[in-house]
């Protein structure tokens, strides 16, 4: 080709580049992007064109020690050739709430280089009832221990009509308490939670100690521990909790405590015991607190009582929901324990500390009892916690608001149906312990 | 109102500048308006269109020169609302995440791909690729991982495998008999011996006896699996040549890849999704491919059984070219 028209062509090119309108647009002192086609041009700006937009890549900037750069902060406008000017973050000089900012976690004051590991309310845990078993040392026993059901059998610890007062209850919470068809799960559940409460609470007069207890909800519960070379901690808000001012008297003798100390914890391997708790960097050491300050008139947690949440993003299995009453159940007692025997760990309380768990979703019951035997948690040898677990106890089988019928055939009837005894007598057993 | 926009939009158009080309170029000063519509929507601005003015150079030729700008804006709402934002998170979750379907459309708004539309809603759940991803402070050791759980995935034929280790959880493609509750194993060294692997673990290459059947394969080592992923596929390794490793993919091609290159054994899940009856229209349109053309078109020559040789086997080993300077 003609060497001329070849330079002529490449400047042809150079003119129809997209660099070249950049360049211009670089030049122009406002900065404007050119566009000199007939048709819309998607390459003027940004955001004209859909495209995904890349960063794009920074210069480095080099930083000569000694040497100052020319900038044009003096000139007071840009000029091509001399450096950007950099300036100090301007900062208020007073304190306004709305406009602050936090600091990065590397700023804050209680940044801590080591992580500590928090469970709250929220958390689901991957391997559930063995990794909250791991995380606390317990030792974990199915079913609740005998002479706690024979608790209920005796006469004076049942109350007059009992079946039919429970059946009345669970009528009115999921059939009557609403102006719509049918209550929602969340309704029914803390409307019988509440009713059974009540029913057991009717037998004050024949047992005085269950006046010497309050319900409360909301209360903020915080705990600290290590294992191994982690660092623990609960926090969080759970449900209603049942605080008394006597303790539980201790449910496993000392023989069966010493003993504790021959079981293995189960391992999971290769997952990690701190998989899906949250991590963080910035807390507080040493952080106990039992959700009352100083010397409140019933210190001692008694039963804690776990419902479902509505929440849509933290919608536990019932694996998971068992792993979450038992570490909160265990946070509550820890709790307690560092504020009467102080925060180093002891490898056996000499007066055990028992706090009761029950966890429903409206007609199928959790069952916990947990006895709190060290604080030295530490290690995986030595004694161990001790908890009792009562799973998926059914209150009633069906509670049909109509009645679902197959193929002209009434399969389940409308109303409440396969009513069970059983679980109440459990449910009021857990209440009157250490009442009767 | 518009009258406002407008009167915005003519301050922001900017006046001459001086070209990047000779000084002869001629300087022109204000683009010419064909077409204002004032109508009372601030977004119904139309374009200002720019005859694009003619510069002369020596030789004559008729070159439209640079100089006279035109910031352009838009005319319809928002073309933002093509973006994949959905897609551009940077920690890795394993939660579903909502997806935007394209229906084939490109970034310009035209279909690019005919056929795609419609379907079942999808969630993405990010499937991990790069199998010897090393937790944090891990780095270096092989690891092993357990299957917590094999599900179907709406966005690949392949099912998919949650699998969690240490502290973290991850999507991966699952292999045929992967089960939850299973132990994976994850390795990167090459010893000398070749390892008689399980299935669904992840060794390099070079680790690995040669006639493994293999899936998920890596072309460059470290940049995540980009072969073998379908459901039912499985490649084979043929032979293994100083540092390099030769694999014949599911179409009988053969490429040849360093030997550092993490694969996993084993043929990919779901194996009887070929066998499948879509057996209506409508179980079509659910998967989101839409009716082609109906009209009868007399087939060209890419039509009909073709008997090729096989093509050269591909090389992805980037060695040091031989300059002959």
């Amino acid at each position: 080709m003609i060497p001329e028209a070849t330079h002529y062509l490449k400047a042809t090119v150079s003119l129809f580049s997209p660099n070249v309108f950049l360049n211009a647009s670089k030049l122009s002192a406002q900065g404007a992007p050119s566009s000199l086609q007939t048709r819309r041009n998607l390459r003027v700006s940004h955001c004209l064109a859909a495209n995904v937009s890349h960063p794009k890549k920074q210069r480095e900037k080099v930083e000569i020690p000694g040497l100052k750069m020319v900038t044009y902060g003096d000139r007071m406008h840009y000029i091509p050739g001399l450096a950007k000017p950099v300036y100090s973050p301007w900062k208020m000089s007073f304190k306004d709430p709305r406009l602050y900012r936090s600091p990065p976690a590397q700023e804050m004051a209680l940044y801590k280089d080591k992580p500590c590991y928090v469970f709250n309310q929220r958390t689901s845990i991957l391997e559930g009832v063995r990794q909250a078993a791991w995380l606390t040392k317990t030792h974990l026993s199915p079913g609740l221990l005998p002479h706690l059901v024979s608790l209920a059998a005796k006469p004076e610890n049942q109350l007059p009509n009992q079946d039919e007062r429970v059946q009345n209850a669970i009528k009115h919470a999921r059939f009557w308490d609403t102006t719509e068809p049918r209550p929602r799960k969340e309704k029914y559940s803390k409307t019988l939670l509440l009713n059974l409460l009540h029913l057991c609470a009717s037998l004050q007069p024949s047992h005085p100690a269950v006046g010497r207890r309050i319900l409360a909800e909301n209360y903020s519960l915080a705990a600290t521990w290590k294992r191994g070379e982690d660092l623990f901690q609960i926090r969080g808000r759970n449900g209603l909790l049942h605080c008394s001012m006597d303790p539980l008297p201790r449910i496993c003798g000392e023989q069966e405590v010493l003993e504790t100390s021959d079981r293995v914890l189960e391992s999971f391997c290769p997952v990690s015991p701190t998989i899906d708790l949250q991590q963080v960097s910035v807390y507080k050491e040493e952080m106990n607190y039992t959700g009352f300050r100083g010397e409140y008139p019933y210190p001692h947690a008694h039963t804690l009582y776990f419902l479902e949440t509505s929440d849509p993003n933290c919608q536990l299995r019932p694996e998971q929901f068992r792993a979450k009453m038992i570490m909160f159940t265990f946070g509550n007692a820890l709790a307690r324990a560092h504020k009467l025997y102080g925060t180093q760990p002891q490898s056996l309380l000499e007066r055990p500390i028992t706090v009761q768990a029950v966890g429903t979703n409206g007609r199928i019951f959790q069952f916990l009892v947990f006895q709190l035997n060290t604080t030295d948690l530490s290690g995986d040898d030595g004694i161990k916690n001790q908890a009792w677990l009562d799973e998926d106890v059914e209150l009633y089988d069906f509670a049909k608001v109509r009645p679902f019928i197959k193929r002209k055939e009434v399969k389940v009837p409308a109303g409440l149906a396969g009513y069970k005894p059983e679980t109440f007598s459990k449910f009021l057993t857990l209440y009157l312990h250490g009442a009767a | 109102m518009a009258l406002s926009c407008l009167t915005r939009a003519l301050r922001s158009l900017t006046l001459s500048q001086p070209a990047l080309l000779s000084s002869q170029v001629n300087k022109y000063s204000f683009p010419f308006a064909s077409t204002v519509n004032l109508q009372p929507s601030e977004l119904c601005i139309s374009f200002f269109v720019c005859k694009a003015p003619v510069a002369q150079l020596k030789l004559g030729t008729l070159v439209p020169s640079t100089v006279s700008q035109c910031r352009g804006f838009l005319t319809t709402a928002s073309l933002k609302q093509n973006r994949t934002y959905w897609k551009q998170m940077d920690k890795y979750t394993t939660r579903p995440m909502g997806m935007k379907k394209t229906g084939g459309r490109d970034h310009t708004g035209k279909i690019r791909t005919r056929g795609i539309g419609g379907g079942h809603k999808q969630r993405y759940r990010w499937v991990d690729f790069q199998r010897l991803r090393y937790e944090p402070n891990k780095e270096g050791q092989p690891f092993e991982e357990k299957v917590v759980q094999v599900r179907y995935d709406p966005c690949r034929s392949a099912d998919i495998a949650l699998i969690a280790g240490g502290n973290r959880k991850r999507w991966i493609i699952a292999t045929e008999k992967m089960q939850a509750g299973d132990i994976i194993k994850t390795s990167g060294v090459i010893g000398r011996m070749a390892v008689s692997a399980n299935e669904g673990d992840a060794y390099p290459l070079g680790a690995l006896p040669v006639g493994t059947l293999v899936n998920n394969l890596e072309i460059q080592p470290g940049k995540g699996s980009q072969f073998i992923r379908a459901a039912g596929t499985t490649g084979v390794l043929l032979r293994k040549v100083n540092g390099t490793a030769i694999v014949q993919l599911p179409s009988k091609q053969q490429v040849q890849v360093l030997e550092t290159c993490m694969v996993t054994v084993g043929r990919v899940s779901n194996i009887d999704h070929n066998k499948r009856i879509i057996g209506k229209a409508g179980r079509n349109r659910w998967l989101g491919i839409r009716p082609s053309s109906g009209l009868w078109k007399r087939k060209g020559g890419w039509a009909g059984r073709k008997i090729k040789p096989l093509p050269q086997m591909k090389s992805y080993i980037n060695l040091p070219l031989i300059s002959a300077n």
